[in-house]
């Protein structure tokens, strides 16, 4: 399903030219479209983390808002409530959804199929009620705002209050997280995800540990959902218990399907697309809904693969 | 209404289809039967048409979208969950996003002890209590049922022996459809008829399912039991945010050690 066999040039080349391009977009569009852009770039870090454990490892998880969710108190909270400053509140976002991660997987991963959905679920359902109950931690659905103060790292000022500021820091970590991702599903030991999905008893009996595995890629999974939901924190300034809710995970099935599962490619495509269309559709029909299920249901009949399949039939 | 939940569970299993889009048509089946008793002002009527309303859109579903990847559980999660988004949606084009109300058909009240009981209450756990009967007798006493039992035992098998398997699919799915829709009307004068009740009643029905077995019918009355006991119970001594979470928990024990469900074999 994946290639594991691209050219590296031509990933090379296609890589820059886009990351050139991103560079480039602040002189050139106006706000408005820069938190777009930004927002956009988070979600797709979302989508690609959802991947990881759905299009390569096989597993079905709607369980990464509750990661996603905890990614953004990680920073939400430490700042707002303890006076901790952004930097250590954003290794905070990628440990703590790390530790819930391994706390869920644990359990989790015994299970397979339509078992491991269900019990993600009502993880994520559980961490959804606690978020909206325990309001004097999460601020409810009302959530939390997060104060930034700019902050100085020698001789840099970092004000995240800039949209442009804002914009650059989401980009390199996003950048940094793909091409981590793209380095761990190339290894052997994304050989082994992948063998895990193709048939989990098999992988069983080569001697593989398939329950060590499946976990190792939902703390991974989690952990980038977890700096996901920071930067997402970081862009909106807030974090609200909304955000736990698991129909947030549903957006990164939605992405990652449209574009196509076990690519890394896919859920950037499907995340950039889907936003777009989202972005214009919105004016007409009262919310987009409709049409994102209409889609969904019509990707799933029609093109299992996703737009990267449709391309790469094409192609070849 | 624990009754009311579990009489679209009952189904659930049966198709080893998770249907995301469950839910939704629970909320149909309240949302048609509001503009028909807007139409005809009779709350039976409804109680009758919605459902069948709602059986012809299972069909549709069923037919149109789901017989091609029946066999996959993972793809038809997904499939079912962008029926769930899009219905939702549409419902709330046309039904617009504010509650309504539908009037109470039976407004007596009788004393229990010294509360003020509606009857309508009674009479709608009565309603579900029979209706559950008769889909006990159908599927235990008639060849139809049979045939459905079978397919749900050994695919194969079934089709070996002649059962025409693919009807018997269909039939299930809009029998469960119905049945949801069915348990939405019921619920509509107790809750307000809303293009989100679907979402909280989803759960519930995972929840029965998971914790009675899946297929297992008797057992998820059973779970529905138990489960709106611990509900019940519960919020007596705590909110009833942390009561859901408590049956939450309760059903990730019975995953993890009972992933066959507390009464499955």
């Amino acid at each position: 399903m994946s290639s594991p066999h691209q050219k590296p040039t031509g990933f090379l080349i296609g890589f820059s030219v886009i990351l050139v391009v991103l560079v480039l977009i602040p002189f050139f569009v106006d706000l408005f479209y820069m938190t777009f852009l930004t927002e956009v770039l988070v979600w797709v870090l979302f989508a690609v983390s959802f991947d990881l454990i759905f299009g390569y490892t096989g597993l079905l998880s709607f369980g990464q808002a509750l990661f996603f969710g905890i990614g953004a108190y990680s920073m939400a909270i430490p700042i707002s409530k303890l006076g901790i400053g952004p930097i250590p509140s954003f290794f905070l976002a990628i440990l703590v959804p790390m530790a819930f991660a391994g706390f869920v997987g644990y359990f989790s991963v015994r299970l397979s199929g339509i078992h491991f959905v269900i019990i993600t679920l009502i993880f994520a359902l559980i961490g959804s009620t606690l978020g909206e109950t325990w309001t004097s931690l999460t601020g409810g659905a009302d959530g939390l705002t997060i104060p930034f103060t700019p902050l100085s790292v020698g001789p840099l000022t970092i004000d995240l209050t800039n949209i442009n500021t804002n914009y650059y820091l989401v980009l390199i970590v996003v950048t940094v997280c793909y091409l981590l991702l793209r380095r761990l599903v190339h290894s052997p030991l994304g050989k082994v995800f992948i063998a895990i999905r193709e048939n989990e008893d098999r992988a069983r009996l080569i001697g593989y540990n398939v329950k060590r595995y499946k976990l190792l890629a939902f703390v991974i999974a989690g952990a980038l959902s977890g700096v996901a939901g920071g930067l997402y924190g970081i862009t909106l300034k807030y974090a609200s218990a909304n955000f736990l809710h698991w129909g947030v995970s549903g957006h990164a099935v939605v992405y990652t399907i449209v574009g196509g599962m076990g690519t890394l490619l896919g859920p950037v495509i499907g995340t950039g697309i889907i936003m777009i269309l989202e972005h214009y559709l919105v004016n007409f029909l009262q919310g987009t809904d409709l049409v994102i299920g209409i889609v969904l249901v019509f990707m799933v009949l029609v093109a299992p693969k996703g737009l990267v399949g449709l391309l790469k039939r094409n192609s070849g | 209404m624990a009754l009311i939940a579990l009489g679209l569970n009952m189904i659930f299993g049966l198709l080893h289809i998770i249907n995301m889009a469950h839910g939704v048509l629970y909320m149909l089946g309240a949302v048609v039967a509001w503009y028909l008793i807007d139409l005809t002002g009779n709350f039976w009527i409804a109680l009758i048409l919605a459902p069948m309303v709602v059986g012809v859109v299972g069909m549709i579903m069923e037919r149109g979208l789901l017989r091609s990847i029946e066999d996959k559980p993972i793809t038809t999660i997904i499939c079912t969950f962008g029926i769930m988004l899009a219905v939702q949606h549409l419902v709330f084009m046309t039904f617009g996003g504010t509650p309504r109300r539908i009037n109470v058909p039976i407004e007596a009240r009788f004393q229990l002890f010294d509360l003020q009981y509606p009857l309508m209450r009674v009479v709608i756990a009565l309603i579900s209590i029979g209706v559950m009967l008769g889909l006990w007798f159908f599927l235990n006493k008639t060849k139809y049922g049979l045939w459905m039992r079978a397919v749900v035992q050994d695919r194969e098998m079934a089709i070996a022996l002649g059962i025409p398997v693919n009807q018997v699919y269909m039939w299930t799915f809009v029998l469960g459809a119905a049945l949801a829709a069915f348990s939405g009307v019921l619920a509509a004068p107790i809750v307000y008829v809303d293009f989100m009740m679907g979402r909280e009643i989803l759960i519930m029905a995972f929840i029965i399912v998971i914790v009675g077995g899946m297929g297992n019918l008797e057992g998820s009355v059973l779970a529905a039991i138990i489960i709106s006991l611990i509900q019940g119970v519960g919020s007596i001594f705590v909110p009833p945010a942390i009561a859901t979470v408590f049956s939450l928990a309760f059903m990730i024990i019975v995953l993890l050690f009972r992933p066959q469900g507390l009464f499955g074999e």
